[in-house]
């Protein structure tokens, strides 16, 4: 047992409940990010080629990226609350360790969040420096998915923490950690390869009012798609073989579960890039969403094999208390008619072209 | 001491949490009061058929959106970041009791920023009725929000009745709970009509321009007055300890409390300015003023709230420094170094004592004070302060000092942090054995008083006094200042420390004159039999060479402990050896033959 790790705290109801909300608000969350990290990519290279359509692609990508960052800090909320319950131990001290990178990941998502507005309204006022001002976007969520990388690995290898005596002012990254490099980059280009996929589903959608935007919206999204999980393959293997065995051998037979998985999402992948050859947009998307779940089932697999040698939710002490649990439930339901109730009334203007 | 310590000595994590909150505070509640601000400035559009009114509304909208979804809903993550940092432990708690809390909030903030993307992008493209149901879902939604996340807030100032039940309930609705969420209800309105102001000061049309600012200054009014009452009832519903702090214990309070207050006169008159004269050509700076006194005003509440819950960060539960209150007896008797997991000294050798000092600070004195910083910085606080008068001071730190943590640990740990503030920080030097009690009149001060007052603030405040004033006044020091805790010392020891007071105010020259005087007497009579001062066998001076005034001092109560023991102790009054030490003095700096 690595005495460094802290103590956690007693949880209200058993962990599998926040486990469930988990592995359902995180790949919500993902799949968001990746939407966002696309626009913002997809956004810049069209206004960098220039021509007309891809002006207004461009265009149309910043309109969407507001919204995104809005719901995917919103779903990302939700994922680090039950993250925290859980693993709140672990991630408390390394994320005290990063201090400084860690606060600003806030502090510069501001910055990215106020400049994806800007960009978005005043994007023919902006002219050149709309280019500066999207590159500027995608750097900040490229680094703030580094910072991201660089907490959910040292969380998970405790004998890395004592970097904190040498450095107690809360710059400790985990930069030096074998896996650290390259599930940054199976995340960012999985991402990317998403947000690209996106592109391509937003492109089917307007191509119906705009057949030319939507065309080239579809061709550089699945260009982005296919070319990414391509290359995806190797970096995905870089990061498996990155692993430590234990963790490793989990998704090799060791493990049934861990194995299944594993061979499912690889069958989903490959099925996914087969149809974004094809250019079957949906087809892709509906076989691609699924793999992110199924993604960040694997990733928890990773995270327990990291973890057993020190920690199990199992052990963690329950005190019973079911009703606020109620509350949530109940009013996640009333939230959820609201919402409907509200973006029914916005289609029928949208339909109706009041 | 379950966490590692994010450690930046001379920012310190209070300031940051403290920068962050009142940033989001004055952001959020706004976000709550403007919402309906905006469903009302909408009705009165519509009721007036007034377009001007209605695009005002919608451009409201805009600068709402942008303001409270965007800053608003990235300084509430931001706050969230930097608690796990400066508190993990107490976020950790507060995750862990209230995670459903926490998670139907989440459900109103996604909600909250549906309702206001709809309201904005649909304005003027929705019917009447519908839109304006999408304002008050906002509203409701934002309420909601406030309700939740004001019953864990007020959870850390007022747990009630869950130290002895806890349950989400019981924390939940804690006795501040209805006091609160009233008091911010009214703040949200009142900063609805401030951040109104900066919208309707840039209007182009006059009519619309005052029509608006009329309409926004009775919202910041009525809030206004509404407030008063509901504040009333907040400060007392608060604990008794907190209820102290802001009526006087706390000199930090004080400053946010009168910063507080005036904003609030700014406030008031520059609305009042506003809405009766609406002025066209003045109304931007004047919106911008009663802007900047609301956020005056916000942060010095929340700063106020945080310092009232000291010394606790979960009142009755844990310190600020992250000891919960049921582990420190434990603590104190068996040491914190050993049971600290990221405490690297688990063990004390007189070799590391500086180290393990320095551990002590980082883990029990630094969630409070920095070194050298801006915020509570621990070196102007015990400049004042000797070794002995820091020892004495960390046994008596909560008694004498409400909201300072007690110290955590035995009294071996107690010596390692004494000798690294004094020696470690204040560069002075530490010697061994000279205790408080029946120590000199000086001592005490140090250790009683050097904390907040130096020897030339406590001189000019006695001029005048006589002895008898102020030995009088050393009995009841709250009725000379509420702010003050009362000495609890002996009568002896309130005897000496009037003395020195009064001796601070004798004329220098003569007191060290007639200290030298009576000191060579004490001098012939208890030292001359084996020393000379100079010369001769055994002079004494070349022993003394090079140390200070405190040093002699502190060496005359521990004779018989110096040189191997071979001196016998000195059998004297504590005046004749403050006399003896004056008159060594004087003589190190050629003063005597």
């Amino acid at each position: 047992m690595n005495p460094l790790i802290p103590t956690p705290d007693t949880l209200p109801v058993s962990w599998g409940y926040f486990q469930s909300l988990l592995m359902l608000m995180f790949p919500l969350h993902l799949l968001l990010m990746n939407a966002m990290l696309g626009c913002a990519a997809l956004s810049l290279y069209a206004l960098m080629k220039g021509g007309e359509t891809d002006k207004r692609l461009a265009h149309e990508l910043a309109k969407a990226l507001p919204f995104l960052i809005a719901f995917a800090i919103n779903f990302g909320v939700a994922a680090l609350l039950f993250l925290q319950v859980i693993y709140g131990n672990f991630f408390y001290a390394s994320s005290v360790l990063m201090a400084v990178f860690w606060l600003s990941v806030p502090l510069i998502l501001l910055i990215a969040y106020y400049a994806a507005y800007l960009y978005d309204f005043r994007f023919a006022a902006l002219e050149a420096g709309g280019k500066w001002l999207a590159a500027m976007v995608l750097a900040i969520f490229l680094a703030v998915a580094f910072f991201f990388t660089n907490n959910m690995t040292l969380m998970l290898e405790p004998h890395r923490w004592t970097a904190y005596f040498r450095n107690p002012g809360g710059t400790v990254l985990n930069a030096g950690s074998a896996a650290m490099w390259p599930r940054y980059l199976h995340f960012v280009t999985g991402g990317l390869a998403m947000g690209g996929l996106f592109v391509a589903l937003y492109g089917r959608f307007k191509g119906r009012r705009d057949p030319e935007l939507g065309a080239r919206a579809v061709g550089l999204g699945m260009n982005l798609f296919t070319g990414l999980t391509l290359l995806q393959i190797l970096i995905g293997l870089w990061f498996l073989v990155s692993l430590p065995s234990t963790v490793m051998r989990l998704f090799l037979g060791d493990s049934g579960t861990a194995t299944v998985l594993f061979a499912v999402g690889v069958t989903l992948a490959l099925a996914a890039l087969g149809a974004g050859f094809k250019r079957r947009v949906v087809l892709s998307a509906t076989l691609a969403i699924p793999l992110v779940f199924v993604m960040t089932f694997l990733r928890d697999v990773v995270r327990s094999g990291y973890l057993e040698p020190f920690f199990s939710p199992e052990t963690l002490r329950v005190a019973p208390e079911y009703s606020p649990l109620l509350l949530f439930v109940v009013t996640l339901m009333a939230g959820v008619a609201t919402i409907v109730w509200m973006l029914r009334k916005t289609a029928l203007i949208n339909r109706n072209g009041v | 001491m379950n966490y590692p310590v994010w450690y930046l000595p001379g920012i310190g994590g209070g300031l940051l949490v403290a920068i962050i909150a009142i940033v989001h505070v004055f952001i959020s509640h706004f976000a709550v009061g403007g919402g309906l601000y905006l469903v009302f400035a909408e009705r009165k559009g519509i009721r007036e058929k007034s377009r001007a009114i209605l695009e005002f509304t919608r451009s409201h909208a805009k600068f709402f959106l942008l303001m409270t979804v965007v800053a608003g809903g990235v300084t509430g993550v931001a706050i969230w970041f930097i608690i796990s940092l400066v508190h993990p432990g107490a976020t950790s708690l507060l995750i862990h009791i209230f995670v459903f809390g926490w998670a139907t909030e989440w459900v109103f903030f996604l909600v909250e920023i549906i309702a206001i993307f709809v309201y904005f992008y649909t304005f003027g493209k929705m019917d009447d009725r519908t839109h304006q149901a999408i304002g008050w879902i906002y509203f409701l939604a934002a309420w909601f929000s406030l309700f939740l996340i004001n019953g864990i807030i007020d959870f850390m100032l007022a747990p009630g009745f869950w130290l002895e039940h806890p349950s989400f309930w019981s924390g939940f609705f804690n006795p501040v709970f209805w006091p609160s969420l009233l008091f911010r209800t009214a703040v949200a309105c009142m900063f609805a009509g401030v951040y109104a102001f900066l919208t309707t000061a840039f209007l182009k049309d006059e009519a619309t321009r005052r029509s608006m600012t009329g309409f926004s200054g009775k919202w910041v009014l009525v809030s206004y007055v509404a407030a008063i009452p509901c504040g009333i009832w907040y400060y007392a519903s608060i604990p008794s300890q907190a209820r102290a702090l802001i009526a006087g214990s706390s000199p930090t309070i004080q400053r946010a409390l009168l910063a507080g207050f005036w904003s609030l006169v700014v406030l008031a008159v520059l609305t009042l300015i506003l809405v009766i004269g609406k002025p066209a050509r003045l109304s931007r700076p004047l919106a911008l003023f009663v802007f900047l006194s609301a956020f005056v005003f916000m942060g010095a509440f929340e700063w106020s709230r945080e310092a009232a819950r000291r010394p606790y960060v979960i009142n009755g539960l844990m310190y600020s420094n992250g000891i919960l209150l049921a582990e420190v007896p434990m603590l104190q008797r068996s040491g914190f170094l050993p049971v600290a997991r990221w405490a690297t000294q688990k063990e004390l050798h007189e070799e590391s004592l500086m180290d393990a000092g320095r551990e002590l600070f980082i883990f029990q004195c630094y969630a409070c004070h920095t070194i050298g910083g801006v915020n509570n910085d621990i070196l102007a606080r015990t400049k004042g302060m000797s070794y002995p008068a820091m020892r004495g001071y960390l046994r008596k730190l909560h008694e004498n000092r409400y909201f300072m943590p007690p110290f955590a640990g035995n009294d071996a740990e107690a010596r390692a942090l004494a000798v690294f503030i004094v020696k470690g920080l204040q560069g002075k030097e530490v010697a061994e054995g000279a205790g408080i009690s029946g120590g000199a009149g000086r001592t005490l001060f140090e250790s009683e008083c050097a904390a907040c007052h130096d020897e030339e603030h406590i001189r000019s405040r006695t001029a005048g006094w006589d002895r008898a004033r102020i030995r009088k006044g050393l009995d009841k020091l709250s009725a000379l200042n509420p702010g003050m805790p009362d000495f609890s010392g002996s009568e002896d020891e309130k005897g000496l420390l009037a003395d020195f007071i009064v001796s601070l105010n004798r004329p220098q020259k003569g007191a060290s004159a007639a200290g030298r005087d009576h000191g060579e007497e004490v001098f012939e009579a208890n030292c001359s039999m084996c020393h000379t001062l100079r010369g001769g066998g055994n002079p004494l001076l070349p022993k003394v060479a090079g140390w200070d005034r405190q040093r002699i001092r502190q060496a005359l109560d521990m004779l018989d402990k110096l040189r191997g023991g071979v001196m016998p102790p000195l059998n004297a009054p504590p005046a004749d050896k403050d006399a003896l030490t004056a008159f060594l003095v004087a003589a190190q700096q050629g003063g005597s033959k």
